[in-house]
């Protein structure tokens, strides 16, 4: 039965198909986000505007993922990186791509001042509660008692505090009539490419800083086979409620 | 410089979605995660719908294939890949 098909895979244009399969680890949730992200940039007709920024972490395996301009950046750097690159050329559609350690822990203060400043960029970032390119330690969106490599006994909030809820935290300080805030989950991507467009319609229109974090997985540091998998992502959802958390006016027709 | 590939490495399962559609596998793509199988709706309905392949995948690892008379080219499994390495076209 193996043979050769005439027929390419179908991927979108904004994604690269010179690399062949991606360089994540088997059962990715950075693939289906990127992918995801891909075909919102299609949608959109995005391509020739966008520019690409990954940063330190698992992300900065995309470096040659998508069909479009990209730099990678320091850890946590992506964003005043890419906020940079929009202010030197306010047509471009600006996207910093980041893991929850990148975005929430060292590079917390850039995202705060971004979403403050009201910066025209999207932050996409990838919530898989862990740090995953270092070997799954923890980072601060690991769940209350979930055993990383450094809290081998669980996460215990008493001594490291509460899982980060970066939405959250993001909804607080922005331009609530300007910024687009989100939190979507790779059990529903439908709904996630939907939330890339408005985040990525928020740019392209001018309007204001856009945030669309993303509920995602990390089989190989979770050691989770494919049921467990899903199951801990289910159990992220109850935590990380998903949904939107702010939409500016005039995005309501972008679906 | 955009390399044409003309040939892809895979299978491809004919007659699915009550005979009207072509559901393709690229192995040189599938890692063998095994995602897709648990959010296939046929097998959450208890049936064998996807199903571990005899042929492997990128990584010597399992791929995956449906059964045509189960499959209802939902397209479930081809949004989900992490990878891409599945495709479905009405024929
Ligand atoms: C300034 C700096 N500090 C620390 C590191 C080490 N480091 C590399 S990746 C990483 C964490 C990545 O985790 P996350 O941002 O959650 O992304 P993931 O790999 O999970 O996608 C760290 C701490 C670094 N590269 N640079
Ligand atoms: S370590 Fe986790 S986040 Fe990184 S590529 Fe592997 S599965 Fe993905
Ligand atoms: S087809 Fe995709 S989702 Fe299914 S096992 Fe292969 S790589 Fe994983
Ligand atoms: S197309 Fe739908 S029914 Fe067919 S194998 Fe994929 S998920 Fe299952």
């Amino acid at each position: 039965m193996p043979s050769m098909l005439t027929i390419p895979p179908r991927l979108p244009k904004a994604q690269n198909p010179d690399p062949g399969a991606s360089k994540f680890c088997p059962g990715c949730g950075h693939g289906m986000i990127l992918k995801t992200l891909a075909s919102a940039i299609d949608e959109l007709n995005l391509q020739d505007r966008a520019i690409y920024g990954c940063d330190i972490g698992c992300s900065l395996l995309s470096w040659n993922y998508m069909n479009i301009d990209t730099i990678q950046a320091h850890h946590g750097r992506t964003t005043p990186v890419i906020y940079g690159i929009t202010r030197a050329t306010p047509d471009a559609v600006g996207i910093a791509y980041m893991g929850d350690g990148g975005g929430l822990a060292i590079g917390a203060q850039h995202l705060v001042n971004a979403a403050v400043r009201n910066e025209k960029m999207l932050v996409v970032l990838v919530n898989n509660t862990n740090y995953g390119m270092t070997g799954g330690q923890m980072a601060p969106t690991t769940l209350p008692g979930q055993v990383t490599e450094t809290t081998p006994y669980g996460r215990d909030v008493e001594v490291t505090g509460k899982p980060a809820k970066g939405a959250e935290m993001v909804s607080a300080v922005v331009d609530t009539e300007a910024a687009y805030v989100t939190r979507g989950t790779v059990n529903n991507l439908r709904q996630l490419k939907t939330m890339m467009k408005r985040g990525l319609q928020n740019i392209a229109d001018g309007r204001g800083f856009s945030y669309v974090e993303a509920l995602s997985v990390c089989p190989l540091n979770w050691r989770t086979n494919n049921v467990d998998t899903w199951d801990r992502l289910d159990e992220m959802e109850g935590f990380f409620k998903v949904g939107e958390l702010v939409v500016p006016q005039g995005l309501e027709g972008v679906k | 410089m955009t390399k044409v590939q003309e040939k892809h490495q895979g299978f491809e399962i004919k007659g699915c979605g009550k005979g009207k559609a072509t559901w393709r596998l690229y192995t040189q793509l599938c890692k063998g995660c095994g995602l897709c199988l648990i959010k296939c709706p046929i097998n959450k309905k208890g049936k064998n719908c996807l199903h571990w392949s005899k042929e492997v995948g990128i990584y010597s690892t399992p791929a995956v294939e449906p059964d045509p008379a189960l499959c209802i080219a939902c397209g479930t499994c081809e949004r989900l890949c992490p990878d891409s390495a599945i495709r479905i076209d009405r024929d």
